[in-house]
Parts: structure tokens; sequence; C-alpha cells
């Protein structure tokens, strides 16, 4: 039964849709008019956050559609994430946008992904979860292809596309497959029927969910779209899709895995622990030999996938609890610094040389690189040093031997991922600058994200308090 | 009638057990995933993707049609997915076209510009 709460539940998704579909239309009658649009779609991003702060806070919760959409803390959570997400890629993607005139295109399609991220996380039934991950996947296709003066980027959207339809196709089965060994696609009913042994069908099904979701949170083996589709797409849209849609996909993996199939812990735990392990090596090691900044936060971004999986890991025991806290936060800084990272690269370049000697020539932009390159490494007090630090303490305390190897690896993995973060730091202090490379102009927007990212990311340790005391009250764990 | 006409007609006249049609739809996504793998030309991948997809819901009618419990639910499902299936290949065959127009080939081979 629909009734007005639907509609307030829902008004979050339904002012990004309204907004998005209002800058098409400009864009239909007015093609010239850049500011109005960027104008609106930030307006309408802010209007997103805002609703879903209001949402928060007066603690609105409700089941709709017969219980397969779902308002909870945990959900309003990833969805603040995604609006702030978004808000910052469309202030970075007005200048490029606008400049290539397809400003209300570029900003509909990360508008539609993000209406998909938030549709995502509020999902309880497993179909309900693949249109709303193929409404966050689709559009973010064309945005990866979207920069015709590249030919890397119609490249990195092919390759892009057909990995991803060929893991949704993979999703897909796995989803039918539950859906047949459960009788239902509701996960309260899957979970009454997932006890005891998992027949074969089963587990097959929970495996193929699995390597699906693989795919899209871009875990090894199945990560080789990352760097291309991030080193092809614009600036913008690689730092919208390794925050916004990921968060997302994590989110409802979690949610799956926790409500769906908990008496299954056991054996997905397991390969949790196999996937992070592979990927954080994996994504660590082929981030060392990349010359390309942008090529090299992609594999960065592999590997933070796996540290995020390392939190999956410790999905049982008494780690349930922190682990999800865990990804939390992990999720909101990694948001701040891998944003404000990538919008950096926007501002300077993406060859590694157009980094020598920056912090003589544009000290300002240089020192919030080395504050996103530190908080990438994990040094506190800067906010990826949380994330980590969650990560470990939920292995500790989940106390199997398969999650003190996790932990161990991913304190290894820190370590190993010194070298390419500092190396950029290295090329900005201690580099002659090759050419005096003078600001371009317009870039105003870009860098009010840079400045106000880097100071989120150095001060994150006081939203660490409230993020673990909303992770506690949010029902999961 | 000779009686063994009347066995085989009887045999025919039976419903189809629900393995059946989940075998055909395994055989039909082992097809479309080998075909995705070792085809070339990115159109007629996409094809074999699309066969991957059908076999899916293949799957899913004939399971919507033998749980007692689903209530016939998962036909709804199944034209969503074809709904989805369809929205991709907008965007897929768009995005084709642009690689087609920047190098003149959709092999997926020769699409080499980024590696490792």
């Amino acid at each position: 039964m629909v009734t007005a709460q639907t509609f307030v539940g829902l008004l979050p998704e339904i002012l990004a849709f309204l907004f998005s579909m209002s800058v098409l239309m400009i864009g239909v009658f007015s093609p010239r008019s850049t500011g109005l649009v960027a104008g609106l779609a930030a307006f309408g991003a802010l209007a997103t956050f805002v609703t879903t702060v209001v949402l928060l806070l007066t603690r609105f919760e409700g089941e709709f559609f017969g219980g397969a959409y779902v308002v909870d803390d945990f959900a309003l959570y990833f969805k603040l994430i995604v609006a702030v997400s978004a808000f910052f890629a469309v202030l970075a993607a007005a200048r490029w946008s606008g400049r290539t005139g397809d400003a209300p295109e570029y900003l509909t399609l990360i508008l539609s992904v993000a209406v998909g991220a938030m549709l995502l996380v509020s999902m309880r039934d497993l179909f309900g979860v693949f249109v709303a991950i193929e409404l966050a996947t689709i559009p973010s296709y064309a945005l990866v292809a979207f920069d015709r003066s590249r030919r890397e980027s119609s490249e990195g959207g092919m390759k892009y596309l057909l990995t991803g339809v060929l893991a949704s196709s993979v999703l897909l089965y796995g989803i039918v497959l539950i859906y047949g060994a459960a009788g239902s696609a509701d996960l309260a009913e899957i979970a009454g029927s997932f006890t005891g042994r998992l027949t074969p069908v089963a587990l097959l099904g929970l495996v193929l969910l699995i390597s699906g979701f693989a795919f899209k949170l871009s875990a090894v083996p199945f990560h080789f779209w990352t760097p291309d589709a991030y080193q092809g797409a614009p600036t913008s849209a690689a730092a919208f899709l390794s925050v916004a849609p990921k968060a997302a996909t994590f989110a409802i993996l979690l949610r799956i895995l926790l409500e769906g199939m908990p008496a299954a812990a056991p054996t997905w735990t397991a390969v949790m622990a196999f996937l992070a392990i592979l990927t954080m090596f994996v994504g660590n090691l082929f981030a060392l030999r990349q010359r390309n900044v942008r090529r090299m936060l992609a594999y960065s971004s592999v590997a933070h996938s796996g540290y995020i999986l390392a939190a999956f890991a410790a999905l049982q025991g008494a780690g349930v609890e922190r682990a999800v806290q865990a990804v939390l936060i992990y999720m909101a800084a990694y948001l701040v610094m891998n944003l404000g990272a990538f919008f950096v690269i926007d501002l300077v370049g993406e060859e590694a040389k157009t980094y020598n000697g920056l912090f003589k020539t544009r000290p300002g932009v240089a020192l919030c690189m080395v504050v996103f390159m530190a908080a990438l490494v994990g040094i506190p007090p800067f906010s990826g040093f949380f994330g980590k630090l969650w990560v470990i303490i939920a292995g500790v305390e989940a106390g199997s031997a398969v999650t003190y190897v996790v932990v161990g690896t991913v304190v290894l993995n820190s370590v190993l991922s010194v070298p390419y973060y500092f190396g950029i730091i290295r090329n900005m202090f201690f580099e002659e600058p090759a050419t005096d490379a003078a600001e371009p102009k317009g870039v105003g927007a870009v860098k009010f994200s840079v400045y106000t990212l880097a100071i989120a990311t150095t001060v994150f340790i006081l939203f660490v308090g409230p993020l673990a005391a909303l992770a506690r009250i949010s029902g999961l764990g | 009638m000779p009686p063994q006409a009347q066995q085989l007609l009887d045999a025919l006249n039976q419903t189809i057990p629900l393995e059946g049609y989940l075998i055909v739809g395994a055989i039909m996504f082992a097809i479309g995933a080998y075909g995705a793998l070792v085809r070339r030309n990115a159109v007629v991948v996409f094809m074999c993707i699309e066969l991957m997809i059908n076999a899916v819901n293949l799957s899913l009618v004939a399971f919507s049609d033998y749980l007692p419990d689903a209530g016939g639910a998962g036909a709804g499902y199944a034209v969503l997915v074809i709904a989805v299936a369809a929205a991709e290949v907008a965007v897929g065959l768009a995005v084709v076209l642009a690689v087609y127009r920047s190098r003149k080939t959709v092999n997926v081979d020769e699409v080499n510009l980024m590696k490792w």
C-alpha cells in the first residue's frame, strides 16, 4: 500500500531524480546554459543531502512495498555518502563538461548513477537489488566513454561495458539460483531457508552472487576493467565512480550477507578473506609500477576494496558489530581522501612528471595532495588511518586464525603502498619544476572541493565518534 | 494402436520436469559465456552476453512456474530483467559506435591503448 509515508521515505531519490530530469530537459531546450544546469545539478545533490540528513535526524524508519524497500539508519548513512560524492562530482564536472558543451547530459548521468546507488542501499529484495545496481551501472558506462576528445575514453568505456554486462549476467544467475533454492527473493525468507547444510543450487547461487559483486567492487580476480575505465574516464567521473556506486555496492552486499544468509557465514567469510588478501596484494603490487597517476589511483582503489573486504572477512563471532562499523567508517574516510586525490589530478595532470616541483609553483594544491596521499597510506591523524584501524580491530575481535592472517596482510600492504604514494610527494618537493605550470582558468569550484576535502580528511577524527555510534544503532550486526 | 506407440504418447504428454529447463538454461549460459570469452568482435561478444541473460531468464521463469511458494512472481521479475537488458543494449551499442568512430574497428584485440 502506498501512503504519504512512502513518499517521505523515497524523498531523497525522488528529489535526485526530478533534478536529473530537469537538468536533461534544460539541456534539450537551451543547450548553452552551462551555468544554469551546473547550479541546478549541484543544488539537487545538496537538496538530496539535506533531506537525507533530516530523515536521519528525525529517526525516520519504515518498510515499503511489502518489505522490499527499507529505510533505516544504515541505508540513510550510505545515501549521505552518495549525495556528498555526487555534490563534489558535479562541482568538479561543471568546468570540464561546460567546455565540451555537453554539461546537461554529463550531469544527468552523474545524478542517475546517484539515484541508482541510493535506491540500491535500501533494497531488501534480490531482484530489486539487480534493477537498482543496473540503474547505477548503465549510466556509468556512458560516463566513462563520455570524453570524445581522447581515444582512451571510448576504449575504457568499451572494456568497462563488456566486463560489466558479463558481470551483471553472472550476478543475475546467482540471484535466480538463490531465488529458486529459497522460493523467494525476499531477504528475510531467504534467511529462513539458508540454514544447515547448503544445497548445491544454493551454494552455486551464493558463489555466482559473490562473483558478480566482486566484479562491481573491482575485487581481484575480477578487477581488469578498473584501471582502464578510470584512466579513460573524465577525472570527475572516475572520482565519482570510485566512491559512490562502490560504497552502495559494499552496503548492499553487507545487507544481503547479514540479513539474507547469516547461517552461511562460515562459507562466505572464508570466500571474503580469500578475495581480500588477493585484492590487496594485486592492487598494491600493480600500483607500484604505474607512471600515470590516475592509473595508479585506480590500482590503489582496487587495493582499498581489498581493505574493505578484509572487514567482511571479520563478520563472524564477536567481530560482527565492529566489522559493520569498519565498513561504515572506511567508506566515509575513503570518500574524502579519494575524491580529493582525483580532483588534484583534475587540477594538475595525470603524468607523474607534471607533479615535479609543484610545492614551489602551487604550494596550496601540493599540500592538499600530501594530505590525501598520507591519508591513503593510513598515516594518523588523517582519515584513512581510522578506516584501517577499525578493520584491524574487527579482525582481531573476530579472533579466528583466518582473520589474523587477513589483518597481517592489511598491515603488510599498508607498508607496501608507501613507495607509490610517497613517490608523488617526493616529486612535488624535491624535483625541479619542468615547466612553469600556470594555473588553468575557471577552476574555482574544483579548488574549493579540494580544500574542503583536505580539511575533512585532516579533521576526520571528529567524525569517528558519531559514525561509530551510528553504526551501533544501525540495526545490522 | 500398438502398446509401444501408446507408451510414447503417454511419455510425451507428461509435464517436463524442472530439471529439464534448468539444464537447458545452464547449457545456454555456458555457450554464451564461451562465446563472450573467445569471440573478438565487440558486437558479437555483446550478443553472447545477451544469450547468457536470456538463459538466466529461462531458469527464472521455470522456477517461478514450478515453485509452490513463488506464486508466479518470477514472470514479473523476468519482464524487469528483459527491460534492463534492453537498456544495457541501448548504452552498449552507443559505446561500441563511439569506439568504431574513433578507430574504425570493433575488434577487442585491437582496442589496446591501455595495458597493465
